[in-house]
């Protein structure tokens, strides 16, 4: 039912969310519930003529150095995801979270005050690494409270890293709770980002984490090729030859 | 030449009750959103945004609503826009949420814009309707709408809610 009004508000690609907390004592990542059994033939988006797409997304919640082993572990279910985020909870967890965890999505926190404030080498070697930070807007629709918490929360991160890499997604339970993407889009005005980049955060931004997923989940290692010196030492042989011709 | 100049956004009124449809008014709306702008931008934001802030226009059937507002002010109420949380007329509240369309500085690009959205969606209800009359109703309903002199925003009402 709530897909269905995310298409029918304009919206071209949807990630199902799984979260997963590690306060409790075994946790395990259980395989994400494929787009095709909730939906026998998904509905084609406005104004195209492509279907939308349904993605699945996992969330960490680490709050200990010790449940991010989970990602390095081979465990079969992780790959079945398409998009994995890291919700940090202390200082150094999101500076780890941002310099070597191989994540997509860091999100930050809109419901309570940070404990930590934002360093800039950190963010900048996520910004490098094409890792996007993820601001939730429900919390703020729903109370007045959160709403002051998730604005100086993003206030802040947008002092830091300028507005670029910003993704703003909704943590929506029932449907009424989603927003079009003009108005999400206004929200990031609200959020301290410029129209321009606003707008990027609702399209160019979160095809670019699609994408980053993707390329986790395939490329292992990248191999570069690059043209020998050789050739420029034959062509300053070459050189005087000319001058002499010219000479002559 | 000083003239005051406008903007008049297009929203779309999004619930799940389909009682919610039938009470919108112009009255409860503009309370609801004037509320939304006091919650988000306070007593300045309303100040600014109530200048010349009316309900234009506004169609039961289909959940359309034109705002007007002051040009200089039109990103506070658009910001605002997405806080509506519930529409209350006499004495009942539905929950809804506001679905911004467009940003437009005259009606009547907003109703050229609001015509090619309705043409969109009676062809997307085309694709899912079953009954046959059905059909025929809406591809005489999607030939005929246009931008006629005399109808001016009476030509693009069309009854949803019997073919949803």
């Amino acid at each position: 039912n709530m897909l269905t009004v995310c298409f029918s508000v304009g919206y071209s690609a949807v990630a199902l969310n799984h979260v997963i907390d590690f306060k409790e004592k075994k946790q395990e990542i259980i395989k994400p519930v494929s787009p095709s059994e909730l939906f026998p033939s998904l509905p084609i988006v406005q104004g195209t003529s492509k279907r939308i797409k349904v993605l699945t997304r996992l969330t960490l919640v680490v709050s200990d150095p010790s449940h991010c082993n989970l990602l390095r572990s081979t465990s079969a279910n992780i790959r079945l995801y398409d998009i994995i985020a890291v919700f940090p909870k202390t200082e150094k967890l999101f500076h780890i979270a941002c310099t070597t965890l191989d994540v997509d999505l860091v999100c930050i926190n809109v419901t309570e005050k940070l404990p930590f404030y934002f360093r800039r080498p950190p963010v900048n070697m996520a910004i490098d690494r094409g890792i996007y930070f993820e601001l939730l807007y429900t919390p703020a629709i729903k109370d007045s409270t959160m709403r002051r918490y998730t604005i100086s929360n993003a206030i802040s991160l947008m002092q830091i890293c300028k507005g670029k890499n910003i993704v703003i997604s909704s943590a929506a339970e029932r449907p009424l709770e989603l927003r079009g993407p003009y108005d999400v889009a206004n929200l990031g005005l609200l959020f301290g980002l410029s129209e321009s980049e606003a707008k990027a955060a609702v399209s160019t931004n979160c095809r670019a984490t699609m994408l980053h997923g993707e390329t986790r989940k395939s490329a292992c290692g990248v191999v570069y090729t690059v043209k020998k010196l050789r050739k420029v030492e034959e062509e300053e042989t070459a050189v005087p030859a000319c001058k002499k011709a010219k000479t002559q | 030449m000083v003239r005051f100049k406008n903007r008049y956004v297009l929203c779309e009124v999004v619930s799940e009750d389909p009682r919610c449809r039938q009470c919108i008014e112009d009255r409860a709306l503009g309370l609801a959103v004037r509320d939304a702008i006091a919650r988000v931008h306070g007593d300045y934001g309303l100040a600014c945004c109530s200048i010349s802030f009316t309900v234009k226009y506004l169609n039961a059937y289909t959940g359309t609503v034109l705002l007007r507002c002051r040009k200089d002010s039109y990103r506070l109420l658009c910001s605002a826009l997405p806080f509506v949380r519930c529409l209350e007329s006499r004495a009942q509240r539905y929950p809804c949420s506001l679905n911004t369309l467009h940003v437009g500085g005259t009606i009547r690009t907003c109703q050229k814009f609001l015509i090619q959205y309705n043409r969109t969606q009676l062809l997307r209800l085309l694709q899912n309707c079953t009954n046959e009359e059905e059909r025929q109703c809406i591809q005489k309903s999607l030939l005929s709408c246009s931008l006629t002199e005399e109808q001016s925003l009476s030509g693009d009402e069309e009854e949803d809610d019997g073919t949803e």
